[in-house]
């Protein structure tokens, strides 16, 4: 219900009757709603907003006082928690001094207007991302990346309004391509998904983005997110594509996906709820061609199962995102794949068997979509996971290891591109972090 | 002493447009139900026409399938200007989980 009203200039509050959840489980004993009936006859006549005056205001700063400076912090640090602005990690209080130096890496006015983060509603400036990046742990010249990617993050065409608020733990994935990921230090290679202290931007870029979603959005845990487990929220995932990597002839994700050049700095936002490795590797005399085409049944094989998370993607969004290390696709590219026809391949072997889908149910979610696409898909006999095999995003990331492939289960209504722009100072920044970091 | 002075971090709320404003009371109103059809609003939402219908006398509670149901249309401008035009005094929406 919060949810409906996002972004619509209503107050993040509305007249609700809640009951456990026990109550809308099949079979349920629903006689509360008989003893509880004068909620709903409150609801409709007398409930008042607890947000009654139009406009908005500034919250003032928020002031800590202690005998040293290491109190302080753990005072602040727990203001923070008791405010519900924190993620249990110890965080950088968002002074003045500290947001300001973040905002050199703005290219907009600190007031812009980013966007309204449902479901709460609250209004993201650039100011707000920077105090975002502040607490968590970032340099300024990550705002760009994490600015954009808020930007994308509330586009109508991400989801997010409504996967900000599911039940099924959907996380934003940030892919960076273009010169901006190597100049910031984001990792492409091994451990790509973190941590890294050599390569902190997407762990920063991420959590400030996750701390947006909860402090400026309200997802909070059985709140504002009925997210059942909430994987991956503590950094969200960022990462840059191995570009250096690719195969000749390869293309870039932004590019492919996006349109974008190959020297455009850009990022491309997509949900998922899932993270899995998928071992690729053969382990005995396969040949080359074996050992490629065995991993890439694993991979097909893995994604065939009932369980529809590209539903929510089948037109327009993802399946999922795949990752190969670039040594995989360096050996791929030399037997003549590519990664249209790696997705072609999965496509096809990825359909489900009508059988098997009836068996688990699957039929009944695809009848009641609101997309005539999916609805008209269940014709289809196997069943694509997805309505085009462009579908799915293909990214060359991770480390140089040929044993792994990873697997981020879409849940992505779409996948959203945007260019970033860097400030007219940005060299200066890159060469502070150069000092302030060490060497990569 | 020390002084730590920090942003609070969770922006601005901006109410643009009130809600609707509720009814006096409900004696001779007319009352419908948007349904997203999920979490047993077959069997809740009609149980709770059934309760109006009962206490407030003169009311008029629609069935819960006078306007579209299911998630994909509820939220609709299409779904919207049908609730207009019936004229309701009050909506219920439900069931959210």
């Amino acid at each position: 219900m919060t949810n409906a009203v996002a972004g619509l200039g209503l107050a993040p509050d509305a007249a609700m009757v809640t009951f456990p959840i026990e109550m809308f489980l099949p079979g349920s004993d629903i006689s509360p709603v008989e003893t509880r009936k004068h909620e709903f006859y409150d609801g409709l006549t007398r409930w008042k907003s607890a947000f009654g005056s139009d406009g908005a205001a500034e919250p003032p700063m928020v002031v800590v006082q202690a005998t040293t400076v290491e109190d302080a912090f753990a005072r602040a640090n727990d203001l923070m928690l008791a405010n519900r602005w924190g993620d249990g990690l110890p965080l950088w209080p968002p002074t003045r001094e500290r947001v300001d130096w973040i905002l050199r890496g703005a290219t907009k006015p600190r007031t812009h207007v980013v966007g309204v983060f449902p479901p709460r509603g609250g209004v993201t400036t650039v100011e707000t991302c920077a105090i975002a990046l502040a607490m968590a742990g970032g340099r300024p010249e990550y705002l760009p990346v994490l600015a954009t990617a808020v930007e994308a993050f509330l586009d109508p065409q991400s989801g997010s309004e409504q996967l900000q608020a599911a039940s099924g733990s959907a996380f934003p994935v940030v892919i960076v391509n273009g010169p901006i990921g190597s100049a910031i230090r984001l990792n492409a290679g091994f451990g790509c998904l973190g941590p890294d202290p050599q390569r902190p931007a997407g762990a920063s870029i991420g959590r400030a983005l996750r701390l947006l979603q909860q402090n400026v959005g309200g997802a909070l845990p059985g709140l504002g997110t009925m997210a059942n487990y909430g994987g991956m929220r503590y950094t969200n995932v960022v990462f840059a594509e191995d570009e250096a990597n690719l195969p000749a002839g390869w293309q870039p994700h932004a590019t492919e996906r996006h349109g974008y050049t190959a020297d455009t700095s850009s990022i491309s936002l997509a949900f998922a709820n899932g993270v899995t490795n998928i071992r690729r590797r053969g382990a005995k005399k396969e040949t080359p061609e074996e050992d490629a085409l065995q991993g890439m049944y694993r991979m097909a094989d893995f994604m065939r199962g009932p369980n529809m998370p590209g539903l929510s993607g089948y037109e327009r969004g993802t399946p999922g995102i795949l990752m190969i290390p670039g040594v995989v696709a360096q050996t791929m590219a030399g037997l003549g794949w590519t990664k249209a026809s790696i997705r072609e391949f999965l496509w096809e072997h990825s359909r489900i068997p009508m059988d098997d889908l009836r068996r688990a149910g699957c039929p009944a979610w695809i009848e009641i979509d609101a997309s005539k696409v999916v609805r008209d898909s269940i014709a289809l006999d196997p069943w694509p996971i997805t309505a085009s095999p462009d579908n799915f995003v293909i990214v060359v990331a991770g480390g140089g290891h040929p044993t792994n492939s990873y697997w981020l289960q879409g849940y992505s209504p779409g996948v959203v591109g945007r260019p970033v722009d860097v400030p007219p100072s940005f060299d200066s920044l890159l060469a502070d972090a150069e000092r302030d970091l060490g060497p990569r | 002493m020390v002084k730590l002075e920090f942003h609070d971090p969770s922006g601005v709320v901006e109410v643009k447009q009130r809600h609707a404003p509720r009814v006096p009371a409900l004696e001779g109103k007319r009352v419908g139900f948007v349904s997203n059809e999920q979490w047993q609003a077959f069997r809740m939402l009609p149980r709770l026409k059934a309760l109006l219908e009962a206490d407030f006398r003169g009311i008029e509670v629609l069935p819960i399938d006078a306007f579209p149901q299911g998630n994909a249309v509820i939220g609709s401008e299409e779904t919207a200007e049908l609730v207009k035009a019936s004229g309701v005094d009050a909506v219920i929406i439900g069931n959210a989980a």
